[in-house]
């Protein structure tokens, strides 16, 4: 603990969240386990993760990207965090490289357990299990030293620099809107999403494909390459939601605002994005096999926005139960 | 005088933890309370209970005549509740959060009164940027602004002078006391600044182990003012150590 009172303190505060909430922290791991069986004996589950086998160079190249930005952006964290952590006065260093290696290390066993189960339940042959294995492996290994390579901002560079500063509407002062707090989530998602941090990594990814570095079809590849972007601004976008929605509603409490007035101001700039990267996503996977993307492409950006609105209003709808937005009867 | 605010009996608390055993208070319109009391002795927690933030576990609140409970609307109508700096949106401009506040207290029109505070204030240049990157004092005075919106029947500011400048310190107490002189509000604020309860406010109530344990009235105010050496704080200090 005095060699290492950064891993110390971090040990003491997991075992304080996991003793003051055992009940929800035991909840949300049995939740977790029960949705990754659900997920990997879905139908579709299966004839995935066998295409992502058998073509090894787009697994590898997508695992690549994916763990060269996750490790950047942890990185990147723990740099923030070292330099104005509590304990940053210590004359001791973080351990920082350790700490980007273990969540590096976490991700991939959780990925290659993922393929594990799917190959226990029977979904996908042990051939493909050990290619899907070794694919992701090596490219978290390529992904860990490029992500560590990769510049970073400054340290301690607050997430505002990257948000966009819209031009005030010209009736601000004389017919004030609530249309502005849709800027919020939109802001947290492209701080979440950083694309210019992802845009030069997909875009020597995509410049190496049609290089021949293997033997994809450089088509597939490209599509492959921008269904990540696409999905990864879509899953930014409706973290940032969810990320957002509670301090906005705590923000707003004391006014008269309505809990759905304030889900709709809040959200509908995240659904209009969402559907434009979603419709981005489809235009990708529809130039790579049009008829599998109207039969099953469509309909599962359909449902994805659906669960992603669903999940975005929820959560303010209970961020407004517990901070009182819009109650009309709080109190005794 | 008519009645801004009337807290009977609250009792409130986090989970086991009891914060506030049967508080009893009322603000006048027109007139300007200070709420002391050491730290931890449930000054936010009272006035989260006040901005409906916080469910109490019994005791009554109502605001111009408006019970929080059976009138939240009505009673949030009269409120302005000026937040703490660190739950202001750090993604959002400062004029961005003033039209949004304004819209979701359901005003037709950001008044010309708040807009000339912002000017005196010399936050106006500072309108155009993100929250996150203001200091402590730009965001008290964002939060005082918006607390400000709407003409509220009672103020509520909690540490609103924690930060600011002398100067924008100047514009504010001149700026509530006029409001509250002139019968438009009534004013309670949770402060530490000794000079301000002295020379500003009406009356002054001290919250200690959960409870009003002392109340000054304007006279005794008056009274400490003209006492030659500490004042308030002495009377303040032998107020805790006698309860």
């Amino acid at each position: 603990m005095a060699a290492h009172p950064h891993l110390g303190a971090r040990l003491i505060a997991w075992r304080n969240a996991y003793r003051y909430r055992r009940g929800r922290a035991l909840l949300a791991v049995a939740l977790v386990v029960v949705a990754i069986g659900v997920v990997a004996a879905l139908p579709p589950t299966g004839p995935i993760l066998g295409w992502l086998g058998r073509t090894r160079a787009v697994t590898f190249l997508i695992a690549t990207i994916l763990f060269t930005l996750s490790t950047a952006r942890r990185r990147q964290r723990a740099s923030i965090a070292a330099a104005t952590s509590w304990l940053a006065a210590l004359p001791t260093r973080s351990p920082m490289r350790l700490q980007v290696m273990a969540s590096t290390a976490g991700w991939l066993a959780g990925l290659v357990g993922f393929s594990a189960l799917a190959w226990a339940v029977g979904a996908i042959g042990r051939t493909d299990f050990s290619r899907l294995a070794v694919a992701m492996t090596a490219g978290a290994v390529v992904g860990l030293l490029a992500g560590w390579r990769l510049p970073k901002a400054g340290i301690g560079a607050p997430g505002f620099h990257r948000a966009v500063v819209r031009r005030p509407r010209a009736a601000w002062a004389s017919a004030p809107s609530l249309s502005p707090l849709a800027n919020w989530p939109a802001a947290q998602g492209r701080i979440f999403s950083r694309p210019k941090r992802t845009a030069p990594v997909l875009l020597l990814a995509m410049m190496a494909i049609p290089s021949g570095l293997h033997d994809a079809p450089g088509q597939v590849a490209l599509a492959v390459a921008g269904l990540c972007m696409a999905l990864y601004s879509v899953f930014s976008l409706s973290a940032a939601a969810v990320r957002v929605a509670f301090d906005a509603a705590r923000w707003l409490a004391p006014t008269t605002v309505g809990k759905w007035r304030f889900a709709a101001a809040l959200f509908w700039r995240v659904v209009v994005r969402q559907v434009l990267a979603l419709a981005v996503l489809i235009f990708l996977t529809g130039v790579v096999d049009l008829h599998r993307t109207l039969a099953v492409g469509i309909p599962l950006a359909a449902l994805y926005l659906c669960a992603s609105l669903t999940l975005a209003v929820a959560v303010a709808l209970n961020a407004c139960r517990r901070t009182g937005l819009g109650a009309a009867g709080r109190g005794v | 005088m008519a009645e801004a605010l009337l807290v009977r009996s609250l009792h409130a608390g986090y989970d086991k933890l009891v914060v506030l055993g049967g508080v009893d208070l009322e603000v006048a319109r027109g007139e300007w309370l200070a709420l002391l009391g050491p730290n931890a002795s449930g000054k936010t927690t009272l006035l989260h209970c006040i901005a409906a933030m916080l469910v109490p576990s019994a005791g009554s609140i109502s605001i111009c005549g408006h019970s929080l409970r059976q009138e939240a609307m009505a009673a949030k109508r009269a409120l302005g509740f000026g937040c703490a700096p660190e739950y202001l949106p750090d993604l959002l401009t400062g004029r961005q959060c003033l039209e949004i506040y304004a819209a979701a207290k359901g005003l037709e029109a950001i008044g010309g009164d708040v807009l000339a505070l912002a000017e005196e204030f010399a936050f106006t240049p500072m309108l155009e940027r993100f929250v996150g990157s203001y200091s402590l004092g730009t965001k008290q005075k964002l939060s005082v602004l918006l607390a400000l919106l709407g003409e509220p029947a009672l103020v509520v500011l909690d540490e609103a002078f924690n930060g600011l400048d002398p100067a924008s310190a100047l514009v504010l107490k001149r700026h509530l006391r006029s409001r509250v002189s002139a019968g438009r509000c009534g004013v309670l604020l949770a402060t530490h600044a000794l000079d301000v309860v002295e020379r500003y406010s009406d009356r002054a109530a001290l919250l200690l182990d959960g409870r009003i344990a002392r109340e000054w009235s304007r006279e005794e105010l008056a009274a400490l003012r003209a006492t030659p050496g500490e004042g308030l704080e002495m009377a303040l200090a032998a107020a805790c150590a006698g309860s």
